[in-house]
């Protein structure tokens, strides 16, 4: 029997509820199963930070099984940097700890008056005061609770920049894997929420062992005969993926005035293994292996994986590679999302560059970034108006155009001119400027699936909308993305059907997905979000990369728009219309 | 013969309208591991991933004949011994002796290398004995004769081909893997075109993923050498949920446009881009749109 964990954190009420079949089987889990919570339980014009919204903290079937990857956990509410509705999942060892409580979701609501965390182990669930740990960073709070609690728990905490709601904030666990995206931190900050420790000794339950350990070992050997999660990220970690961005010329740079940076040499995945790898860092269940572990100046941290190699690195015209990593490990103490943290420092640069900002930030001068970083995260002078994200921080100066974001979330660190594909899954995004709601730079430049030419849009529509299916669709197991490299959707179904005992087509599998993506992005409508939303920064559209292998470039994004759509079955206004709803079986929730 | 640049767009044509399932893809596949440092623990590892999969053959090294045919015992998966590999320099006798000894280890077919060289020097009975020597010490099992496309020009691929259907083998190969080029659509199309439908051309170098793999059976494979073929068919099921064959701009299926100066002998790789200057579709061939 599956069920939902229910604290408010007002009343200090605890409650437990069933989760019926029905939604078992059309929500899956994980992504799913946060998603359908928040859209039925918070209204959509909820302020964020308020007390009214929800935080979903919710794993998937196979999670703590022996599927490959199965140790994530994910966190759903509205986000306080975006206004849409939000997740992120994260590996490490919290999520099978959380399972093995015996529950698929814990929903967190209301507002504590004191700083409190949530003790729940064995069957037991207690709300503890937290002053003590209050204002800690990631590692002491950890060390902490575990110590009043069991050092063999799990935690999931939020640092200082959480309890001051800089809107940047993320969650951390196991000291540093992270759900990075979204400001999801502020929302537990503002709930003077610090913590979450689990202990569980339930063991995941599979309805057909036999079938799923053969399910297991297909996708085992997959994994193993593909060359990026066998050889590439096994070595040299997301590394290796500078010198592969650099190659084509997405590697954006200052804030993505330029695709190409003249002194990557500086941060290669090789430069990266030379001097400052100590060990490769492994997930629950993970045979891929990409988590670095690295030391600078005698600190041992975590990371920085690409995407903030890039943040910290190519987008502040930093190739001080022991500087990004210090800029990195600060985040990690502080629980700020790296990657938007980054984005609005480069966006920050460029405004001062510009003269449009008083105080003097230079590209390139990694010890300001750094200090800036620390006042992001302690919400002080500068840094209060940089912790509001690009979005804000731009519009306050009045320069809109230079915040490189789309519904308020930093991009990437893939320029959007040289791969189309990627540039359209930017834009229709439903949490806003990010790469994990269909990552095109499989096919547009890793060639997986299937190599597409990157510069194309015809076609795009299509694999865009099939890879924002299935990712979701896999959120909801919840598996980490990089599966996605090397299994196909008939695995994934394989796996989700011997899990369950319910039988699942690769359709049905998709399907799962594709009912995610309407409920969140009907959930986005009624928030406020329109057609215009679906939009990148103007500096995409209309003026072209001078350097680098994707020079003379633009996005074309409205014709990819139009038929994105019609392939959706949405209205010109970017609304599922109700046919699908139904179809989808999701009409009812939605009215 | 069709120009270059129109061998490409009917194949691209072609592709489309193929219609496999992965099975049958599978079923046209050599499983390939020839890299001079695989384990036992490896090549145990290939011979599995071939009965999962129910690859045509494993493509192996003679080396490794008796240990794969042992593993393989009682399975639909052949076992293909390369032979004179890679440079297919080694005398006639050897390649031979080296094929007997295959065939006795449990060898079902053979990829032998040509004699590039002789080849070159334009000694075609040489060439076409050397074969025939092979031929006969297969014991009738499928002999595949590897010409090795990037050594030589397309005059010259068409002519070794027919010296190889000539000499009695049954298959022409592009390549070993170990030379300039992979396996490139004009080379396979014109393969083809040289021995006719009743012969095997067998397509292998540089094919990842599936839609390199219809590719080539567009141009007119009817095998496939891989050593990424999990990849191939793992990839091919996605095929189905999307349209994934969206056009290539063509130069960049051309191998004139693949030609380096690095890896091939310079008079090669000056008669291939030399081919790009009076190409009617060179309007194509450009970095801008």
């Amino acid at each position: 029997m599956s069920s939902i964990l229910r604290i408010n954190l007002s009343t200090g009420r605890i409650s437990e509820e069933e989760i019926s079949q029905d939604i078992r089987q059309k929500f899956v889990g994980g992504r799913g199963l946060g998603v359908k919570i928040v859209f039925e339980e918070v209204d959509p014009l909820t302020s964020p930070l308020s007390a009214d919204n929800k935080i979903v903290l919710a794993v998937g079937p196979m999670t703590g099984a022996a599927a490959p990857t199965a140790g994530r956990y994910e966190v759903v509410s509205k986000s306080p940097l975006t206004g849409t509705i939000s997740d992120g999942n994260s590996g490490g060892y919290f999520g099978p700890m959380l399972k093995a409580l015996g529950y698929e979701a814990v929903v967190l609501e209301g507002k504590s008056k004191d700083p409190i965390y949530i003790w729940a182990h064995r069957g037991d669930v207690e709300i503890r005061d937290a002053s003590f740990v209050w204002g800690k960073n990631i590692n002491e709070t950890t060390e902490k609770l575990l110590g009043n609690t069991e050092k063999k728990a799990k935690v999931a905490c939020i640092g200082p920049a959480g309890e001051r709601r800089v809107r940047l904030a993320c969650i951390m666990n196991d000291n540093h894997r992270a759900v990075g995206r979204g400001g999801l931190g502020a929302v537990w900050g503002s709930k003077n929420l610090k913590a979450v420790v689990v202990l569980g000794s339930e063991n995941t339950s599979i309805a057909d062992e036999d079938r799923f350990m053969r399910a297991v070992k297909s996708c085992r050997m997959t994994l193993d005969k593909n060359p990026y999660t066998k050889d590439s990220l096994k070595i040299l970690g997301t590394p290796v993926l500078v010198s592969v961005m650099a190659n084509v010329g997405i590697l954006a740079a200052r804030n993505f005035q330029e695709g190409h940076f003249e002194e990557v040499d500086g941060i290669r995945g090789e430069k990266y293994l030379e001097r400052i790898f100590v060990k490769p860092y492994t997930c629950f269940g993970c045979p891929i292996s990409c988590g670095r572990l690295t030391r600078v100046d005698g600190e041992l941290g975590g990371g920085p994986e690409y995407e903030t190699l890039w943040a910290f690195g190519p987008e502040c015209g930093v190739s001080d590679l022991e500087g990004i990593v210090k800029a990195n490990n600060l985040c990690n103490s502080l629980g700020l999302d790296t990657i938007s943290t980054g984005s609005s420092i480069g966006c920050a640069m460029e405004l001062s560059e510009r003269g449009y900002l008083d105080e003097k930030i230079e590209f390139g001068d990694s010890e300001k970034m750094i200090e800036l970083v620390r006042k992001i995260g302690m919400n002080e002078g500068i840094g209060r108006e940089i912790g509001e994200g690009s979005k804000r921080l731009a519009e306050r100066y009045e320069h809109p155009e230079i915040a490189m974001q789309v519904k308020g979330l930093e991009l990437p660190g893939y320029d959007p001119r040289g791969v189309q594909g990627q540039a359209l899954a930017y834009a229709t995004s439903n949490r806003g400027g990010c790469h994990m709601r269909a990552y095109l730079i499989g096919p547009e430049i890793l060639k997986v699936p299937a190599g597409v030419d990157r510069f194309k849009t015809e076609g795009k529509p299509g694999i865009v909308r099939l890879l924002q299916d299935t990712a979701a669709a896999v959120d909801c197991l919840i598996l980490c993305r990089f599966t996605s490299l090397a299994l196909n959707i008939e695995q994934y179904a394989e796996l989700l059907t011997a899990t369950t005992g319910v039988e699942y087509s690769p359709e049905e599998f998709k399907k799962v997905g594709e009912r995610v993506w309407n409920l969140e992005r009907l959930y986005n409508n009624r928030a406020g979000f329109k057609r215009e939303d679906d939009l990148l920064p103007r500096r995409f559209l209309e003026v072209p990369l001078e350097t680098g292998n994707s020079r003379g470039r633009v996005v074309k994004l409205e014709k990819m728009l139009e038929e994105y759509y019609e392939e959706r079955g949405w209205t010109e206004k970017g609304e599922p219309k109700e046919g699908l709803l139904k179809e989808l079986g999701i009409w009812e929730l939605a009215h | 013969m069709a120009t270059i640049m129109e061998s490409i767009l009917k194949v691209e044509q072609r592709t489309k309208e193929i219609k496999i399932s992965p099975e049958e893809l599978a079923k046209l596949i050599d499983h390939t591991k020839l890299s001079p440092y695989k384990s036992t623990k490896s090549m145990k590892g290939l011979c599995n991933e071939a009965k999962a999969y129910h690859f045509c053959s494993v493509c192996i090294n003679p080396y490794w004949t008796s240990f794969c045919a042992e593993e393989l015992k009682g399975t639909d998966v052949k076992i293909a011994t390369v032979v004179g590999f890679p440079f297919g320099q080694t005398t006639s006798k050897a390649k031979a002796l080296e094929t007997e000894g295959a065939i006795k280890e449990g060898a079902n077919e053979i990829d032998m290398v040509m004699n590039v060289a002789a080849f070159k020097d334009r000694n075609f009975d040489f060439v076409v004995e050397d074969i025939k020597a092979v031929v006969e010490a297969t014991g009738g099992n499928p002999l595949k004769v590897i010409i090795e496309t990037g050594y030589l020009t397309y005059e010259e691929i068409s002519q070794a081909s027919k010296l190889v259907k000539e000499a009695g083998a049954d298959f022409v190969k592009n390549s070993t893997g170990y030379g300039p080029f992979g396996a490139t659509i004009p080379h396979v199309f014109l393969m083809r075109e040289a021995v006719g439908p009743n012969f095997g051309v067998k397509a292998a170098g540089g094919i990842d993923e599936f839609r390199d793999a219809l590719r080539m059976i567009a141009a007119g494979a009817n095998r496939i050498g891989a050593s990424s073929g999990i990849r191939i068919i793992d990839s091919y099921r996605w095929a189905k949920h999307s349209d994934w064959l969206i056009e290539e701009i063509p130069c960049r299926l051309c191998p004139s446009r693949k030609a380096t100066f690095k890896s091939m002998p310079k008079k090669i790789f000056q008669y291939y881009k030399l081919k790009c200057v009076d190409c009617p579709y060179r309007r194509f061939n450009r970095f801008y749109e």
